[in-house]
């Protein structure tokens, strides 16, 4: 599908590929340094004493990073699953209907993203509490959706923005069922949506704290339960070694994901403006 | 289709929940009086959540598995340990609880807590009180002491338990600093003639925030003139001082004062990396820890102040709305023994100073205190207790912060 490039573009865009690379990777090379060190102090360059305690604490049963890891995985597997399956049709009614209130509408989903969370998580707390929801996992995943939801309703409103229907109406016509046109006409052409979409949700999902410890009540110990602790009270050994494991997920999906996110698609121009 | 994701919710909700066959022990008043082997039988079998600060890996080991193995082992009891990243996010739980109506199956069951987070909990009527009686270990604690039955000036009233003493101390590196500054006077001196090598994280961080009150001690002329009840009058002649001072010290501190730390730990990282030469904080065992976790360098020494530190009790609490009470008052005793305060004690296990009144303990607790090497580079608590200031009634605190806030770090 891509033509010839000149030599031009093609170096131009490996160093930018490559300065991409280097400004994500840099900063983790010190946390992955702090992460077997004993004492690193200016101006050393490197730790004078190496050491694999924060190692040892990080996969301690006392610590309980292994079994938080896998929990935080689900719940944030869970949450982009939930998020996904609510944001693609709100999208799709944001981004292709013009309905009475959608400004309105448009202003609820953000709003999550605009009002601090600590002015509202007492009250979320209070709701979820009377619900029964309080110190359960399926509770800590619902709230997640509450700071996702706006990532991936946004993205896909843009998605369905420049999407053109016509397809589906061509398929229709051509006798597929409306599920069968969902599977191999909608799904495909908004797929690049989804998983930004869902990598977004899965990101904030996986980052939550106050949410999960309020809502969790102690019981539902996730990574960032476990890292945050640490990281304020500057254990930078035991923060870097949590934090090696911390950015593992995130890692594998974007590398999982990253080639589908150039997919083309005549039916979809893009990410537009809903 | 509304109702079947409803239910749906609820069923997958159950599934989750705990299912325990312990007893519940939420009613706190049935619980005092009760002869102690009867608490100890209600709460076999059943679990306890603890919440308490997270960030040492020395005092979540010395936890879970030192006092979590004991629970475990001889009383059947689970520990939950909660880490957290600020007390105030469990006070905050009880609270949402409180409001909501969640009068008997609160999610915590015991807090490690002090000074403005007690206060919230006495006055909210979110603290189980009056059942320090029932603890046998309750006899190790001298309660005629008055900074163990006052709370940064809040009376206990039976509503908490203390756990551990602290003295705020200072510390430097010997390679940088021959002599550092012993009075708050000379650290003034000292700050001004070594501009950028002191600062103070700015309150209401807990450590900054005592700092600031040892300069208002200092402004007042010692701090008998402020002890009892928040004397508007008063705070406003000595506050003027302190601010003067604090302002004129500013363009000496780090960074000329255009910024300060905003947490103890940022400062000790600017301690640790030779920005600033001195370090302070409540726990002076922490100077130990530091240096066994590389967090400080080796050299660092810890000192108190000649003309005195303020000394503080922190205690554990229990929410009214516990389920597991049985189990806390279980756990509660446990971290008063003397064989806990003991180990709480070895400098390589946290160096913390014991709650308890060392002569009512046994003779064998006594020797093993007595033969206990304390880390060489932490200022020892005898040395540090000959310098003692007592903390103000928490109105005071509050005052004094916002008063920095407005006239200072403006």
């Amino acid at each position: 599908m891509v033509g010839r490039e000149s030599i031009g573009i093609r170096s131009f865009r490996f160093l930018t590929g490559a300065l991409l690379i280097i400004w994500l990777v840099l900063p983790l090379i010190p946390l992955a340094i702090w992460s077997f060190a004993r004492g690193w102090f200016f101006p050393s360059l490197l730790p004078k004493t190496w050491s694999m305690k924060a190692w040892e604490y990080t996969f301690s049963d006392t610590a309980g990073v292994i079994d938080s890891l896998w929990l935080t995985v689900g719940i944030s597997l869970a949450a982009t699953l939930l998020s996904i399956l609510v944001g693609v049709p709100a999208g799709r009614a944001l981004g292709m209907y013009k309905f009475r209130g959608k400004e309105f509408v448009e202003l609820l989903i953000l709003a999550p993203i605009i009002v601090p969370g600590i002015a509202v998580v007492l009250g979320i707390h209070s709701v979820f509490i009377s619900m029964g929801l309080n110190n359960t996992v399926s509770g800590v995943i619902l709230v997640h959706l509450i700071p996702t939801l706006p990532y991936m309703v946004l993205v896909m409103a843009g998605i369905f923005a420049n999407y053109d229907p016509a397809f589906e109406a061509q398929a229709r016509s051509l006798g597929a069922s409306p599920l069968k046109t969902f599977w191999y006409v909608t799904l495909p052409a908004i797929m690049p949506g989804i998983i930004v979409g869902g990598l977004f949700a899965f990101l904030v999902s996986w980052s939550q704290y106050i949410l999960t410890l309020l809502i969790g009540g102690g019981r539902v110990v996730t990574l960032p339960l476990l890292l945050f602790n640490f990281a304020t009270s500057g254990r930078n050994d035991i923060t870097g070694a949590i934090g090696m494991i911390y950015i593992l997920p995130g890692i594998i999906i974007l590398l999982l994901t990253a080639r589908h996110l150039s997919g083309r698609s005549g039916a979809v121009g893009g990410f537009g403006q809903i | 289709m509304k109702q079947v994701l409803k239910w749906g919710l609820l069923a997958s909700t159950m599934t989750l929940l705990p299912v325990g066959a312990y007893a519940d022990t939420a009613d706190g008043e049935a619980l005092v009086g009760k002869s102690w082997d009867d608490i100890v039988a209600m709460a076999k079998g059943g679990e306890v959540n603890w919440f308490l600060w997270g960030g040492s890996d020395n005092i979540n080991q010395y936890v879970t598995e030192y006092i979590g193995g004991i629970l475990k082992n001889d009383y059947d009891i689970k520990l939950n340990r909660v880490g957290l990243t600020d007390t105030v996010e469990a006070v905050n739980i009880v609270l949402g609880e409180k409001e909501s109506g969640v009068m008997d199956k609160g999610s915590v069951d015991m807090i490690w807590i002090n000074g403005e987070n007690f206060r919230t909990m006495k006055q909210g009527g979110l603290a189980y009180c009056g059942y320090t009686d029932t603890l046998p270990n309750n006899q190790l604690v001298n309660w005629d002491n008055p900074a163990i039955a006052n709370d940064f000036g809040v009376p206990v009233d039976g509503c908490e338990v203390p756990w551990s003493k602290a003295q705020f101390a200072f510390a430097y590196d010997t390679m940088r600093t021959e002599e550092p500054p012993r009075t708050i006077g000379d650290l003034i001196t000292w700050a001004k003639a070594n501009p950028g090598r002191f600062t103070y994280p700015a309150p209401p961080d807990f450590n900054g925030s005592v700092f600031v009150r040892h300069v208002f001690y200092h402004a007042a002329g010692g701090v008998d003139n402020l002890m009892g009840p928040f004397d508007q009058a008063k705070f406003d002649e000595v506050s003027a001082k302190t601010w003067e001072i604090l302002n004129d010290l500013e363009s000496s501190l780090w960074r000329e004062g255009k910024t300060y730390p905003t947490s103890i730990s940022a400062m000790e990282q600017l301690y640790a990396n030779s920005e600033v030469d001195l370090t302070f904080n409540y726990e002076p065992a922490g100077v130990g820890l530091n240096i066994e976790n590389g967090v400080f360098p080796p050299t660092t020494q810890g000192y108190g102040l000649t003309d005195g530190t303020i000394g503080n009790t922190n205690y554990t609490i229990i929410p009214f709305n516990s389920p597991n009470k049985a189990a806390a008052l279980v756990l509660q005793n446990v971290l008063l023994s003397g064989d806990a305060q003991y180990q709480k004690a070895l400098p390589d296990v946290w160096g913390t100073k014991p709650a308890i009144e060392m002569s009512r303990t046994s003779a064998e607790v006594q020797e093993k205190f007595a033969a206990i090497k304390a880390h060489p580079n932490v200022v020892p608590a005898e040395e540090l207790a000959k310098a003692a200031l007592p903390e103000l009634q928490a109105a005071w605190i509050s005052a004094i912060e916002k008063g920095w806030l407005a006239n200072v770090g403006n």
